[in-house]
């Protein structure tokens, strides 16, 4: 499996994540892999105000993930038909435009 | 030596040497990647494996006896042990930990223990393929990503869903009370029912409310009684006089 560029994402830049999904559909499969990859110790540990909320829900809805960044800026991924390489991908570019500061000190 | 001696005699004749004598080299097997010689070069491109060509790409047309895999022992095992912990367990709740520690897990843990709610840990691939095979196949696709679960003979759903706010990781995706597949609003209402005991009550005093109040009725002085009956018949009066008599008759 090709991993993202960084093995660990940085959530300077976010203020909540909010995920919506119904576990008994099919189609909530990446949803529930993307809220794996970004609820672990690792990646909250980047910013500890950063909230990831997760909301289990059984009225055959669609899977939606939710991100709010702190200039107020959202973004939302329907995951119903995105693997959750594509939505990690998305999120991170974004997370690292927000962010170049920080990346840069990081990188270097 | 060897190479001044050949040149001497073999010019004329235009015959390469048969011996080509090296001054010095490396052994045969050395740290660094060895230039191969020429011949060996000339026997491997020659011996070199040619697979025979495919009309038909291997994928395109699949075979149509399907190989059925055998289970490993291991999961023999596990299987019967899920099994068993169907047929004993009231409740089976199915929690996803998208990450703890082996410290918040160790806290859960005894938190739960106090209620009598085991946490157990299954193979995900197991698990599917069991519910498969059994009545719980709705519950398949519940399995899926990192999942812990927790099983226990009384369902104590409400204590359970305390111990769950206070760790955030933990996502409840669906529980199995009783064999019946719960959603977490299912679960929220679950708790919020009364007892089967005082469900029984509240039932039995509905059914009951109407002979309760006739009794309660009848007990009380005849005179009321008898008042209360003349007022009925006064207002059944167009409608039946007949009947409305013949009670009167029968409570005096």
């Amino acid at each position: 499996m090709a991993a993202p560029s960084k093995a660990t994402v940085v959530l300077k830049a976010v203020k909540k994540i909010t995920l919506r999904f119904c576990p008994f559909e099919s189609n909530a499969q990446s949803t529930r892999e993307f809220l794996c990859m970004v609820g672990s110790e690792k990646v909250r540990a980047t910013n500890m105000n950063c909230e990831v909320i997760s909301m289990v829900k059984h009225d055959k809805s669609e899977p939606v993930v939710d991100i709010t960044y702190v200039d107020g800026e959202r973004l939302v991924m329907k995951g119903a038909n995105l693997s959750s390489r594509e939505m990690l991908s998305s999120f991170q570019s974004r997370c690292i435009a927000k962010d170049p500061q920080a990346k840069a000190a990081a990188k270097k | 030596m060897a190479a001044t001696l050949c040149l001497r005699l073999l010019p004329q004749q235009g015959w390469l040497p048969l011996t080509q004598s090296v001054r010095h080299g490396s052994k045969a097997v050395t740290r660094h990647r060895k230039p191969v010689h020429i011949l060996r070069q000339k026997l491997m491109a020659v011996t070199k494996y040619i697979p025979p060509t495919r009309l038909v790409p291997p994928g395109a047309y699949p075979s149509q006896t399907s190989r059925v895999q055998e289970e490993s022992p291991f999961a023999l095992i596990l299987k019967k042990a899920l099994q068993k912990l169907f047929q004993e367990c009231r409740m089976l709740a199915v929690v996803q930990n998208s990450a703890s520690n082996a410290e918040d897990m160790m806290m859960l843990k005894y938190r739960l223990h106090k209620h009598g709610i085991r946490v157990k840990f299954f193979p995900n691939k197991v698990v599917r393929s069991f519910l498969n095979d059994s009545v719980y196949s709705n519950m398949a696709p519940l399995f899926s990503g990192p999942t812990v679960m927790f099983v226990s003979e009384e369902p104590r759903v409400k204590e359970m869903l305390k111990t769950l706010r206070s760790s955030p990781q933990m996502t409840l995706l669906g529980a199995c009370i009783d064999d019946t597949l719960l959603s977490v609003d299912g679960l929220v209402s679950y708790s919020k029912l009364p007892s089967v005991s005082v469900a029984q009550g509240q039932l039995v005093s509905g059914l009951t409310m109407l002979t309760s109040h006739t009794a309660s009725l009848l007990q009380r002085h005849p005179a009321y009684l008898s008042a209360l009956l003349q007022q009925h018949v006064k207002q059944l009066s167009p409608d039946a006089a007949g009947p409305a008599a013949a009670a009167e008759e029968e409570a005096t």
